[in-house]
């Protein structure tokens, strides 16, 4: 790779800090769409840690896997059933439905 | 400054990891949604993958597992020198290899989970695990 060795190890702690921060707001996200939206952008942060750690045949596997379809399989789980996660439920819903 | 790189820097980084699996195991165990979950799930296993890749890399080891000058047609016979210089730089394959295939399982086992997800949904009407234990045992989901 064209990066020497403290570079590679800075923007590696750089771009895990990056997926660390998406993860969070992945975990805190009520709207499901936008948590699959964060949890694409952790992944396009672990293809660059792997393209930092020189491993460039998991960069052309992963790429297609994390970035395409698990986002589309998210989003088509989402599309065939419900959007928004509940904090608390109302009493009395076991009763009426 | 060499201590500085070996200490803060890789243990900044193998924290970072931690972190991560630390978060998406608590996500797991409170968020009460299945897609939420889901997702989380998906999370564990880059971060597990990209854990196993990160131990076969060492400080100084940074080129790519491939060794230079090899071709179909050309493929001398290397010496001991040029063996030796390659396995100085070069991180370790083992792992990357094993980790191709568990990205692959890793999809077909979410697949898989997206389409019972699926199915929950058109029994029940609803992904809410509080919702889901109410409708199922018959019992109220909170107490």
């Amino acid at each position: 790779m064209a990066f020497e060795p403290p570079l590679c190890y800075i923007l590696l702690a750089l771009f895990m800090t990056y997926a660390l921060i998406l993860t969070y707001k992945t975990l805190v996200a009520r709207d499901l769409v936008k948590a699959i939206i964060y949890s694409a952008g952790q992944a396009v942060a672990y293809t660059l840690a792997l393209v930092m750690m020189a491993a460039p045949d998991l960069v052309l596997a992963y790429v297609a896997v994390g970035v395409g379809m698990y986002t589309a399989l998210f989003l088509f789980v989402v599309s065939r059933t419900e959007r928004y996660e509940q904090e608390k439920i109302e009493r009395g819903v076991e009763e009426s439905g | 400054m060499d201590a500085f790189w070996n200490v803060f820097l890789w243990g900044y980084i193998y924290s970072t990891v931690i972190a991560i699996i630390a978060l998406t195991v608590y996500g797991m165990a409170t968020r009460p949604h299945l897609v939420k979950k889901l997702i989380l799930l998906s999370i564990l296993s880059d971060t597990a993958n990209l854990l196993a890749v990160m131990i076969g890399m060492r400080k100084g080891f940074i080129k790519p597992p491939v060794f230079p000058g090899i071709s179909y047609t050309n493929h001398p016979v290397a010496n001991t020198t040029q063996l030796a210089k390659f396995a100085d730089t070069a991180v370790d394959p083992v792992p990357q290899v094993l980790v191709v295939t568990a990205i692959v399982i890793g999809l077909a086992v979410l697949v898989f989970l997206g389409y019972v997800l699926i199915l929950l949904y058109q029994k029940y009407g609803t992904l809410d695990v509080r919702l889901l234990e109410a409708k199922i045992t018959g019992k109220g989901g909170k107490k």
